[in-house]
């Protein structure tokens, strides 16, 4: 504890008079004691220039308990302890500032320490409370953001959702019809067959005057017409349902092409005389996926794709593979995109169509049913001309 | 732990009291000035005060020889008890080897008490005193005064604790003398045995309290 300077600690006579000093205490003191006076520290050793004088006697200089210095002069003894009474007064009044000031410096020293504690304590906290709410911000954004997609996702799947109760209505009613005309113009052909056995039963001057045999070639034609368009028919019917996918509503193992294939054939029906439809689809291993989702994304592209060409130009659907994704392009000969237009293609309302015209959500769910299955959808204009739609979905 | 000169054949003490502003510290020490009949006794210096209250400090140095010639001084401090200068009484109270803590009996001031014995257990761990082992006596002072805490009132709240307790009324001088005495007592008990009191330099309890107190055999 010694080695510390506390304030407590008790002054040697050196820490409160410098020797200087001492030496002037004592000349001073000389005339008034009327010979040498000599200042002596703790130990009786002279403190400063003067010597104990010969014959001298000793008052001693307590401060608290014991001498701390000693005033040495040949003189009264009782002018002496006067004198030493005056410079004990000095010498305390200097331990009391020592003692004080040092304190004060310890106190201090102690506050400071505290403060600058406490200022590192705040500092990190104030850092943590500003990392939060950095944080916070970012959170609240990608909240939004998934709040915002899921919205879509589910107008987009309810969208789904009633055209599959549409498609699946329109199915059911329209193949209990399909059944028993089907099979009622089978019947009707074999009854051709008997009605025309029935010639040589009719007079030949008959026969002829109704025109028999046109009617009975007419009637074949007619009738293998009407199975025709029937079995188109049920063949639309069937495309709609797989369309739809009302009948496989989860995750499923679908091979792409399959469902590209029944969406062109959907499309067909829409689109103007003057368009041409095109495929190339290279072989695709099966995906995992929502074949139902995927096709209203590829149909809404397609959809974008014969707006832009209107009335006359080509389409081309392709498909192909890589060791990862699939990929999907449509191509159209189109106008192209314009510059200002692209980066907010897939932004949700935004249109370049009057109103009514399109409800500017159809390319954004295109987007949203793409990123949903791990994949990416761009939009760019093709060098020769037009633009490409690429869908590439990971395997 | 006290301070051995083993050179100048000196131990000092080093013992704080504690307490909340105006609680009657200093009035503590004046009065043991008066009382104690120790073989040493220095005189009170008493720091820069201002309207009665201390700012610094007090310090109260007593002291006698041991049989074996030990010189034995006690430097009795007094600490500021204003909540603002906690810095000087943290300071104050470092290296202390004894702690009075003076409480104020009235009732209405025992919010403070709390609080600044609270502030002594936090300060003795910052200076790196050990609650545990440091002598402390406790000081219910101001018993002249009405309404105060009575002392079954004060034992009751008290019981648990492991400190003495005295009653003082510091301003007449009852109870001083006593706390002083027990904080020696403790004081001794902690440290008589690591210091050789009994054995070497012919200081056994009684003996002890004798000599600090200044006290006729």
């Amino acid at each position: 504890m010694s080695g510390e300077a506390g304030f407590d600690r008790e002054f040697v006579l050196g820490e409160l008079i410098a020797a200087r000093d001492a030496d002037e205490l004592c000349a001073q003191l000389t005339p008034v004691l009327g010979a040498p006076v000599a200042l002596l520290d703790a130990t009786g050793a002279p403190f400063g220039a003067a010597a104990e004088p010969p014959g001298a006697i000793r008052a001693p200089l307590v401060l608290e308990l014991e001498p701390l210095a000693y005033l040495a002069c040949a003189c009264d003894a009782a002018a002496l302890k006067a004198a030493a009474r005056v410079v004990r007064w000095g010498l305390l009044s200097r331990a009391r500032f020592r003692m004080v000031s040092d304190l004060h410096l310890e106190a201090v020293r102690a506050d400071y320490a505290k403060l600058q504690q406490q200022n590192e304590a705040l500092r990190a906290s104030e850092a943590k409370y500003r990392e939060l709410a950095e944080a916070l911000d970012a959170k609240v954004k990608e909240q939004v953001r998934i709040i915002d997609e899921r919205q879509r996702q589910l107008y987009q799947a309810e969208r789904l959702a009633s055209i599959g109760q549409l498609a699946a209505g329109v199915a059911h009613e329209i193949n209990n019809p399909l059944g028993f005309v089907t099979s009622n113009l089978s019947s009707a052909e074999r009854y051709l067959a008997q009605l025309e056995a029935l010639r040589e039963y009719v007079p030949a001057e008959r026969w002829k005057t109704a025109d028999m045999d046109f009617v009975l070639e007419d009637f074949a034609e007619l009738i293998s017409d009407s199975q025709q368009g029937v079995a188109r028919i049920a063949r639309i019917v069937r495309d709609l349902k797989g369309f739809s996918s009302v009948d496989k509503p989860d995750v499923q193992l679908a091979n792409l092409n399959e469902h590209l294939e029944s969406l062109f054939a959907v499309i067909a029906g829409q689109k103007p005389a003057g368009v041409t439809l095109e495929s190339e689809l290279g072989p695709l291993p099966p995906l995992t996926c929502l074949p139902g989702h995927l096709n209203q994304a590829f149909l809404n592209i397609l959809q974008n794709a014969l707006q832009a060409v209107d009335q006359h130009g080509t389409v081309t659907l392709r498909s192909c593979a890589t060791d990862t994704h699939i990929i999907v392009q449509i191509d159209d000969d189109g106008p192209g995109i314009a510059a200002e237009v692209l980066p907010h293609i897939f932004d949700p309302f935004y249109t370049t169509r009057g109103v009514g015209g399109g409800t500017g959500l159809g390319l954004t769910v295109a987007r949203d049913v793409v990123l949903t299955h791990g994949g990416t959808i761009t939009a760019d204009n093709r060098p020769e001309g037009g633009a490409r739609f690429t869908v590439e979905l990971p395997l | 732990m006290p301070e051995l000169e083993r050179d100048a054949g000196r131990l000092t003490f080093k013992l704080v009291y504690y307490g909340p502003a105006q609680g009657g510290k200093t009035t503590n020490l004046m009065q043991l000035h008066d009382l104690v009949g120790a073989e040493m006794k220095g005189e009170l210096m008493t720091l820069e005060t201002q309207h009665d209250r201390t700012l610094f400090f007090d310090l109260l140095p007593l002291g006698f020889r041991a049989p074996s010639g030990l010189t034995i001084r006690f430097r009795l401090f007094t600490v500021p008890g204003q909540v603002a200068h906690d810095g000087t009484r943290k300071a104050v109270l470092s290296r202390a080897d004894g702690v009075v803590f003076v409480a104020d009996s009235q009732r209405t001031e025992a919010t403070n008490n709390g609080e600044s014995f609270q502030n002594l257990v936090e300060n003795l761990g910052r200076v790196g005193l050990d609650l545990e082992h440091l002598p402390i006596v406790v000081q219910f002072n101001k018993r002249d005064l009405p309404s105060i805490l009575s002392e079954d009132e004060v034992r009751e709240r008290y019981e648990g604790a492991p400190w003495p307790l005295v009653f003082a009324s510091a301003i007449s001088g009852s109870g001083v003398v006593q706390t002083f005495r027990v904080l020696l007592q403790g004081v001794w008990r902690q440290f008589a045995s690591e210091l050789e009191l009994d054995t070497v330099h012919g200081l056994d309890e009684a003996a002890f309290l004798r000599a600090a107190l200044g006290e006729a055999r």
